[in-house]
């Protein structure tokens, strides 16, 4: 549907993306997942007409829209900041875009009527049309923003983080309440954010995105499961990332050594997930089949259903483990005590000197399957 | 210190602290007293009086407080000041479009095509500087500019434009029009650049993400949202113009007379209840006009 070719875009001479080549589909949901400063908003400016790309092509339908005007593309962006017009009430938001686009305006007073309607009551806004802006909450105004642009039926509606200003509560909500609206509309929706919980939860696929280029797209299981390469590994904030070498048929890391397959010949770094790692005592044994390693206590923190402990490697690094309370009861212990970390092998990732994976553990391919 | 406060009796104690109590209650009153009592003392008594002597009887060589609304007859039923008014109205309803006309673009172009703010200071100070020149030399400036003799009918007989002096450039109401365009425009460019400037740029985006060319976005975003500036720019030149009386009396030659310029005569030949009757006609127009621009746009709720 939406198809990128070798977008690049420079700021002063300086790429804020390059040489981005993607492809949306219709009718899906879509997030981008990239730290602040990565160019994703860039990237969507881009798309939507905002920004002009210095290298590559936007076709939509196979058809070049790279040198249309944001009012021809027929796209929606809904802005970080909502962008509502203030002097307007809700109703008169949501309707400018029916009424006062160029191509096609609707001036036919009831079906400007009938078509806010509709959309105010599927974002939740019935009774809130007479409003002005500045007398509405935030995430109201939220939802009046993704309604004015989704009243004008775009063929893709890119959200530039639509949940950050939004609180936590309110952003789980709302989290639901986006894709049930995109499923009603069945709009592709293009979402980016920063928040890795919120671009694994909400994607039927999506983009690790980092230094203006998209590093690995996928489904969000997969992703999380077999992150590319140990950049997107560690953007998923879900993976200790232990530096070392391969020799033999172990991977080193300081005086410790895991198995690794002769694939793995080249492992630059090994990946533990957080929640697959254990703690013991300092001299117990490591159950059958883990491997292990030495760390000592930093600190813990109650997550409610969870805790997450800190440990310090014997390099220097955090070791983070992630326990929830169905597992195991918290267990305290003193700051410097010596503890040993082990896990089983077949959960581990290896990337290679390049950064790319090059071996992913039997195990989680085989826990994968069974949650599919 | 306990036994000192057990030695004030319990009576005084609590008076203390119900007189305490009044002060911090009414502070706020305090804060308001110096405004009240400015206002009262040099706006509501100045207004009373000015009332109050316009009902005056006013003989030739004296007046006298014995009341009488002769001075109300003799303004309404002369042809000459009622002239006055109407040609005040009239002026200021076109100085008032010129400076709206020339002043919204101009600060159209500094608030929103500006984008670095310190060139948008520089251009608003340079908007400003002819302020650092004397308001008598700005207005008798125009003197050898419009002239018959003047800089503007010399280039255009230079250029083959003219073939003699253009006589209306000076000494008509056309140069009074001039003059106080050229003083007063300043006054509307500031409040509508600083509106202007302070529109969200993603505004813009959205309306243009929508759908809406470069025209539509300003009718319906641009200039509503700049509304409020547009109001207390036309406040600033309506109050201004309504009592102008310089401008037109350096350069109308006399011919151009507007209620200021009545005031000033009246009251230069001592006729104060005359004045008065033109001062509180003022008044009333200014508060009407003032009264009427705040109707179009809720500034409380703007600014």
């Amino acid at each position: 549907m939406l198809e990128l070719v070798g977008l690049t875009k420079r700021f002063d001479g300086k790429p804020a993306i390059s040489d981005v080549s993607l492809t949306v589909e219709g009718d899906e949901y879509l997030t981008l997942l990239g730290p602040s400063g990565s160019g994703k908003s860039t990237l969507l400016r881009v798309i939507a007409g905002l920004e002009w790309p210095d290298e590559g092509a936007v076709l939509l339908n196979g058809q070049d829209i790279t040198g249309l005007p944001t009012y021809r593309r027929g796209l929606g962006i809904v802005q970080q900041n909502y962008a509502l017009f203030t002097h307007l009430s809700v109703f008169e938001n949501v309707a400018f875009g029916l009424r006062y686009r160029e191509v096609d305006p609707v001036s036919d007073p009831a079906d400007i009527d009938r078509r806010v309607a509709r959309i105010l009551n599927l974002v939740g806004l019935d009774g809130l049309e007479g409003r002005m802006v500045g007398q509405i909450s935030g995430g109201q105004k939220q939802r009046v923003s993704l309604a004015r642009t989704l009243v004008t039926e775009p063929k893709i509606c890119l959200l530039d983080e639509p949940l950050g200003a939004l609180d936590a509560n309110l952003r789980e909500r709302m989290t639901l309440e986006l894709r049930r609206i995109r499923e009603v509309l069945g709009v592709t929706f293009l979402h980016v954010t920063g928040n890795e919980t919120e671009a694994l939860a909400m994607g039927d696929r999506m983009i690790v995105f980092d230094e203006g280029r998209a590093l690995m797209v996928d489904a969000p299981d997969t992703v999380f499961a077999r992150p590319a390469t140990v950049r997107v590994a560690s953007f998923l904030n879900a993976y200790n990332l232990l530096p070392g070498s391969v020799t033999g048929s172990h991977f080193l890391f300081g005086d410790a050594a895991f198995p690794v397959p002769p694939e793995a010949a080249n492992g630059a770094h090994y990946a533990v997930r957080y929640d697959t790692a254990s703690i013991a005592p300092a001299h117990a044994a490591p159950p059958e089949g883990h491997v292990a390693m030495r760390a000592t206590f930093v600190a813990s923190e109650f997550m409610g259903s969870r805790v997450v402990y800190f440990l310090r490697r014997a390099d220097g690094g955090i070791f983070e483990v992630d326990r929830h309370l169905s597992v195991a009861d918290p267990v305290d212990y003193r700051t410097g005590q010596d503890l040993t970390l082990h896990w089983p092998p077949g959960n581990a990732l290896v990337f290679g000197a390049t950064g790319a994976l090059i071996w992913a553990g039997a195990d989680r391919a085989a826990t994968l399957e069974g949650a599919r | 210190m306990d036994a000192t406060a057990a030695a004030v009796p319990e009576a005084e104690r609590r008076r203390n602290r119900a007189s305490a109590g009044l002060l911090r209650r009414n502070r706020h009153l305090l804060l308001l007293a110096p405004g009240v009592i400015w206002m009262v003392l040099f706006l509501i008594v100045p207004l009373g009086m000015m009332v109050y002597v316009s009902f005056w009887t006013q003989t030739t060589f004296s007046i006298s407080s014995d009341l009488t609304t002769k001075s109300w007859e003799t303004f309404f039923a002369s042809e000459t000041y009622f002239a006055a008014l109407m040609r005040t109205l009239r002026l200021w309803l076109i100085v008032l479009a010129l400076t709206f006309v020339i002043g919204y673009p101009t600060a159209l172009f500094i608030g929103q095509y500006v984008t670095n703010k310190t060139t948008q200071t520089v251009l608003l100070v340079a908007c400003v500087i002819p302020f650092w020149t004397s308001f008598l030399i700005r207005v008798l400036a125009w003197r050898p500019m419009l002239g018959r003799e003047g800089a503007v009918n010399i280039v255009l007989e230079k250029l083959g434009l003219i073939s003699q002096p253009i006589e209306v450039l000076l000494f008509t109401e056309l140069s009074v029009i001039i003059g106080m365009v050229q003083i007063y425009v300043v006054f509307m460019v500031g409040p509508i650049a600083f509106m202007l400037a302070r529109i969200d740029q993603s505004l813009i985006e959205a309306a243009r993400d929508l759908g809406a060319s470069s025209w539509t976005i300003f009718r319906r975003v641009i200039f509503p949202l700049s509304l409020p500036g547009v109001i207390v720019g036309a406040i600033f030149v309506s109050v201004m113009v309504l009592g102008e009386f310089a401008t037109a009396s350096a350069l109308s030659g006399r011919k151009v007379n507007l209620l200021g310029n009545i005031i000033v005569t009246q009251v230069g030949s001592l006729k104060w209840a005359f004045a008065a009757v033109v001062g509180v006609i003022l008044t009333i127009v200014m508060a009407a006009v003032i009264t009427a621009l705040l109707r179009v746009v809720n500034l409380r709720r703007e600014l």
